[in-house]
């Protein structure tokens, strides 16, 4: 049951922005994750903005230089199954498809997916938490098995749940943003604020501001990418751990790499110690060894989850064995 | 509070309703429509039991606003049978004793049917991807895999079925 | 009248014998409608969402209820103020422990009565108070405007702490809830005569049954009868409950649960919610729908009882087990509800030893109180039980399969008489074998030699159920029309593990008649009849020696009217397909719908009751289960790849429906071995983390085996009841967890105590493993 709220649905994405601008307004593109926040009560919106008629925000085209641009209300299962994302950034399909349920993923957007509001059960459930304005992070000292191990500076533990922004930071993606200052672009890598940043939100996004396109610049020669997301269950579930890989490999060696974790951190987690590890080096099992070293060095676990240290080791070690 | 006319067709009749902003398509399918077959089994999209087609797609009728539904087909469990004659799927699931205590079959026929819509012959791991998003608390789904596998592949026999695995027959 | 064509009243069908009066029917020797696969009766309503559940019914006038709940594990209410909800728009009822008809009344948990509403909250989700309006929006809108002041008090969520000395006390006796105790023989000899002797301390969580339904109900009132349309297991239970509770005679209240979307034991008895509806409907003057939200469900609709169990058992070099001491600590919830209950009968009973010592204490906490689960207390034990049978055949180097043969027992020891049939030695020998356990555990161990960090595993386990063989009272009506069709007319609910359609089964094979042309009426206290709830495995042992007595009793009165067209006496009548003839003179014969009194009456009416079980003896299920599953040792993902279940259940009704309670079973064992466990905030403020299906996991399609098997072990057992049926629904779940986690220790070498064994569990015993 949802509380009470007005509804619009421009046609226009001038209207759109003069709706959002206004005090707890709410973007509903898919509305998987909206609605649900709604029917818990965990923020209050007094207006819904619907991006339903903005048929320019739909659909997948490349680029004239062989990249793409993904419309931010191009459903999850659109992006998963394109057949250019699978040519082009497997590691995207493969995130998408990992995203939910199946009918969560036919509502679901893209956009929606990067701007998920975090799964904490405390955040998610009655209590007062940091987040929602309150004075303490339960999940610090309470139950925190699924939570951080990177990021959360001991102020706030979630993890980001997206599934599609690590491949997509992973791959260099930009974003286009609409908003009442005009259109900017951000990389997918500089949208996230960590709690030490910003408690309240997740993202760069200002009031009035929408994602419209999700730009990915076209793919290196040889370029390999990847998703792996480990769950505890093996539908509608988030990361315990994921690993995004996005690496440019000539001869045997790793010439570029872009490694970015799930599950980690409240923002998607660049690993810059596995992306050195395993730069200008052939992906040998001396290098995965190190690289899986490497993921875990800049963690700091919480008593509950030291066991997503030798599970990000485990996945890299994996990965990096099926990548090469 | 105020109310704003949407248009739906579902089960292939089209209808205006005056619908508040904060209706959910399930509500408006159970509590105005009087079609009861699609079930509210969590309100948050997780259980599946809501599941119906929007125009063709399987969703969450829990988590999908009526006003966003505005122009679509709708097809509930409802509209699966043509008058009293069940679908063919819908008699795998009778045949194969897919059913149990009911709760979550409509919405398990609805994903089912999504998916033999698209892809009329998948492979048994497609198909359980397609029906994972979808719980049930009874079957342990062995038996709904099976129905749906042998709706897709009627002549085939059920070779992979569980129930044949198990000894005997059935027909 | 028209001509009576006999259209219904199948022929050729060998009907087995009638019974002289005063007789027992005979055990049925071959069979032509029962044991077959047939689809269920009513399986075109719930594939075509014509089946009305309780949650689905509207009715003229109705509205909607809600419930104010304590938001605190332990809390006093210092004050209600509902004077603003009451000017809500569309409010019509508003109920607190002030309200006049509901300030007396009484709610209780087992033998504890308290009032309905209890200032003293004593666990997260206890109502308050409720309200009802004419949209379920305005009626949560009014919860919101109670004006609600708590006294908030220290709480405990540990039940290994609810005895501690700093623990709150819950209720003025103190936290014991009462404990348990059981001996036969000498354990301390029993230790010193073993050749092994090993002990461990095991845990399970808790588990929330959450059914797909949710619970609750419709409530309406004409004049001074009440009737209930509520998700249950059975009506008669919700009828005595609220009878007693409102003070009101059993006549006036009527219970209908025709469709409801599962209980697995949390829905045996009615909720407060159920009060509360009715005194909303009474307040209103309308009818009112109660259903709960999810969250409501996973605060107060049960679970089953977390465990901590300590095991000590000593084995002999030849496999004999000399001693088991065993002690279990389990919490009711806030009130007494059976934190402990029957968790010791597996050790008590399913393996042969001559020395057991059992101790469980109850204890409460400040959460829901639990409510029966699949095989109360049951998969607990066999967690620490079955684990334990592998470990002391490891360390006397003995096959896990072997070990348990050994140890078969000849008789119920916990009851100390004889079972009617015992199927536990053919359920392992003849699973293994279908299994194909020797060549498992070989390819297993050889595949974990290579340099692969996938591991493999084959593990098993077997179970006995402590009840199953169902027994009296039960009251069942059959109808046979003039034209041969029937109504059979029972009170057990079909919770959806196909009652109504091997009712009909039964019916059939007695009577002759097809099952197309049997049509059911249950669960609704004014039309059917007298019925225990069903659950306890019991209601196919229960209910269908009733049918089969309801059968024979409409066969005996139409030998007797035949005995009148025929002019031969009744005892030389029998039937022949659908006639009736003399055994003397084969020539003197008459169709069933020819009989003259029948066709004149236009229906016989046969009644039948649950005779007694068989008396000193045990009449029990008995199952084993084996499994074969997969280890990814880098990220402690598991997959589980094929499951069978061997189960002595006696005789199979409907091997399709018998078929589907096995595979659920198995799947609701892998949740309680792998994914599902309540979480409580247990160190900081005690409510629950998991209150929604996302954070509680079930198994989903992808998390089940794609090969699961069912192996029917079917023995014939005349003396248990006449159908020679034993109950499945509970055996099928009990050993799965324990299964799984003794295959999951020949796959890494790691055993795991604690379920479930989800990848985080995995993955911490991994390291710690390595760490040494």
């Amino acid at each position: 049951m949802l509380p009470q709220f007005s509804y619009v649905r421009p046609d226009t994405l001038q209207d759109t922005v003069r709706h959002l601008k206004e005090k707890n307004a709410a973007i509903h593109a898919g509305g998987t994750d909206l609605i649900g926040c709604l029917r818990d009560g965990i923020m209050q919106v007094d207006k819904i903005v619907s991006l339903n008629a903005l048929s320019d925000l739909h659909g997948i085209r490349e680029t004239a230089d062989g990249g793409l641009v993904i419309g931010a209300l191009t459903t999850i299962t659109e992006v998963a199954e394109n057949l250019l994302v699978k040519q082009k950034y497997p590691g995207l399909s493969q995130g998408s498809s990992e995203v939910a349920s199946p009918q969560l993923r036919n509502q679901g957007t893209i956009g929606g997916n990067l701007c998920q509001k975090p799964r904490c059960w405390y955040y998610r459930g009655e209590f007062h938490c940091l987040r929602k304005g309150g004075n303490t992070c339960y999940a610090l000292d309470g139950e925190h098995q699924f939570h951080a191990i990177f990021g959360h500076d001991l102020i706030c533990v979630i993890t980001h749940p997206s599934d599609t922004a690590p491949p997509l930071a992973a791959l260099s993606a930009q974003l286009k943003i609409s908003g009442p200052e005009g259109s900017r672009t951000v990389p997918v890598e500089n949208f996230y604020l960590l709690p030490v940043e910003d408690l309240e939100t997740e993202t760069v996004l200002k009031p009035g501001e929408v994602i419209t396109h999700i730009v990915l610049p076209a793919p290196a020669k040889n370029l390999r990418s990847s998703y792996r997301k480990v769950r505890a269950r093996r539908s509608w579930d988030f990361a315990l751990a994921g690993l995004a890989l996005a690496l440019e490999i000539e001869n045997d060696t790793v010439t570029r790499g872009r490694v970015y974790l799930s599950g980690a951190a409240p923002v998607p987690w660049r690993s810059r110690p596995v992306e050195e590890a395993i730069t200008g080096r052939k992906l040998d099992a001396a290098t995965i060894q190190k690289a899986a070293l490497a993921v875990v060095e800049d963690a700091n676990p919480l008593p509950e989850n030291t066991y997503k240290m030798d599970l990000f080791k485990g996945v890299v070690e994996e990965e990096l064995n099926a990548i090469r | 509070m105020q109310t704003i006319d949407i248009t739906l067709t579902v089960n292939d009749q089209q209808q205006t309703l005056p619908v508040k902003s904060n209706d959910t398509l399930l509500e408006v399918i159970r509590d105005y429509l009087d079609l009861t077959g699609s079930k509210e089994g969590c309100g948050e999209g997780v259980c599946g039991s809501c599941t119906v087609l929007l125009d063709g797609h399987p969703v969450r009728a829990c988590l999908t606003l009526a006003l966003e539904a505005d122009g679509c087909a709708v097809t509930t469990v409802e509209g699966l049978a043509d008058e009293d004659t069940l679908s063919p799927l819908q008699q795998s699931f009778i045949d194969h004793g897919a059913v149990q205590c009911g709760f979550c079959t409509p919405g398990m026929l609805i994903s089912a049917k999504a998916l033999l819509d698209e892809n009329p012959s998948p492979d048994r791991q497609k198909l359980r991807q397609a029906l994972s998003g979808n719980i049930c608390r009874c079957t342990g789904y062995a038996k709904i895999v099976d129905a749906v596998a042998h709706a897709a592949r009627p002549e085939s026999g059920c070779p992979d079925c569980h129930t044949k695995d198990s000894g005997g027959d059935h027909d | 009248m028209a001509e009576q064509k006999n259209s219904y009243y199948t022929q050729g069908l060998s009907v087995p014998e009638t019974p002289a009066p005063g007789e027992e029917p005979a055990f049925w020797k071959q069979t032509h409608v029962v044991g077959k696969r047939l689809p269920r009766v009513d399986a075109y309503e719930r594939v075509s969402g014509a089946a009305v559940y309780p949650s689905d019914i509207t009715l003229p006038n109705m509205i909607y209820g809600a419930v104010l709940r304590c938001p605190h594990p332990h809390a006093n209410v210092t004050k209600v103020d509902v004077s603003r909800a009451k000017k809500m728009p569309g409010v019509r009822a508003v109920i607190t422990g002030q309200t006049p008809e509901a300030k007396k009344l009484k709610w209780k948990y087992n033998d504890y009565s308290g009032p309905l509403f209890d200032t003293h909250c004593r666990f997260e989700g206890e109502a308050v108070a409720a309200v009802a309006a004419d949209t379920h929006f305005q009626a949560w809108d009014a919860v919101r405007a109670i004006d609600v002041a708590y006294e908030v008090l220290p709480f405990v969520a540990d039940h290994n702490k609810a005895l501690s000395d700093d623990a709150p006390d819950i209720h003025d006796s103190g936290n014991l809830v009462g404990t348990d105790e059981y001996e036969r023989g000498d354990v301390a000899r029993g230790f010193d005569a073993a050749d092994v002797v090993l002990e461990q301390e095991y845990h399970t969580q808790s588990e929330l049954h959450t059914p797909m339904e949710l619970h609750g109900c419709v409530a309406g009132w004409d004049k001074d009868r009440l009737t209930l349309w509520e998700s249950t297991q059975g009506v008669y239970a919700v009828q005595s409950e609220i009878a007693e509770i409102l003070n009101l005679p059993l006549s006036k209240v009527r219970v209908i649960g025709h469709y409801m979307g599962g209980g697995f034991g949390s829905k045996l008895k009615p909720g407060k919610y159920t009060v509360l509806a009715a005194l909303l409907a009474r307040q209103s003057g309308r009818p009112v729908k109660l259903i709960l939200t999810r969250e409501e469900t996973y605060l107060c609709t049960g679970n089953r009882p977390a465990s901590t169990m300590h095991l000590k058992a000593g084995v002999k070099k030849d496999g004999t087990l000399t001693a088991c001491d065993f002690t279990c600590t389990g919490p009711s919830g806030a009130y007494p509800a059976g934190g402990t209950a029957l968790v010791d009968w597996q050790i008590r009973d399913l393996y042969a030893c001559d020395n057991v010592r059992c101790a469980s204490k109850d204890v409460y906490i400040n959460a829901g109180p639990a409510r029966p689960f699949r095989a109360p207390g049951h998969p607990q034990a066999s967690w620490a039980l079955e684990q334990m049978m592998d470990d002391l055949a490891d360390k006397i180097g003995m096959d896990p399969v072997a070990l348990r043969l050994k140890n078969i027992p000849e008789i119920s020891q916990g009851r100390n008489q004889p079972y009617t049939t015992t199927g536990l030695k053919q359920c392992i020998e003849k699973g293994a074998e279908q299994f194909g356990w020797k060549k498992a555990v070989e390819r297993a161990k050889a595949h974990n030699q290579t340099d692969t960090h996938i591991k493999r595993g084959v593990g098993m386990g077997a179970c006995v159920w402590f009840v199953g063989g169902g027994g009296p009272p039960s009251t069942v009506i059959i109808k046979l029309f003039r034209d041969g069709s029937v109504n059979l007319n029972m009170g057990a609910s079909d919770i959806g593990t196909g009652t109504k359609t091997v009712m009909a089964m039964v019916a059939a094979e007695e009577l002759g008649v097809a099952p197309e042309v049997i049509q059911i009426e249950h669960a609704d206290t004014e039309t059917t009849q007298y019925a225990t709830p069903s659950g306890g495995s019991k209601t196919v042992p229960t209910e269908s020696p009733t049918v089969r007595n309801a059968a024979i009793a409409v066969k005996r009165q139409l030998l007797e009217m035949a005995s009148e067209d025929l002019n031969v006496p009744a005892s030389d009548l029998d039937y022949e397909g659908a006639q009736i003839i003399s055994r003397n003179d084969k020539n003197k014969r008459i169709k069933v719908t020819d009989v003259s009194r029948l066709k004149k009456r236009g229906v016989v009416v046969g009644v039948g009751y649950r005779g007694p079980n068989p008396p000193k003896k045990s009449v029990n299920p008995f199952a084993a289960q084996f499994c074969e599953l997969a280890v990814n040792t880098k990220t402690g993902e598991m997959q589980i790849l094929r499951f069978l279940s061997a189960n002595d259940s006696g005789r199979v009704l409907d091997r399709l429906t018998y078929d589907n309670q096995v595979f659920g079973g198995i799947v609701m064992g892998i949740g309680f071995g792998m994914t599902e466990f309540r979480q409580l905030d247990a160190r900081q403020t005690g409510r629950l983390c998991n209150r929604n299906w996302h954070d509680y996991k079930l198994p989903t399609a992808l998390d089940v085996p794609v090969d699961m098997e069912s192996l029917p072990i079917e023995i014939d057992d005349p003396e248990a009841n006449n159908t020679g049926t034993k109950g499945l629904g509970e055996p099928v779940t009990i050993p799965t967890a324990a299964a799984i986690a003794n295959a999951l220790f020949m796959a890494t070498g790691i055993r795991f105590t604690r379920a479930p064994v989800n990848p985080i569990e995995m993955r911490r015993h991994l390291t710690a493993k390595k760490e040494g």
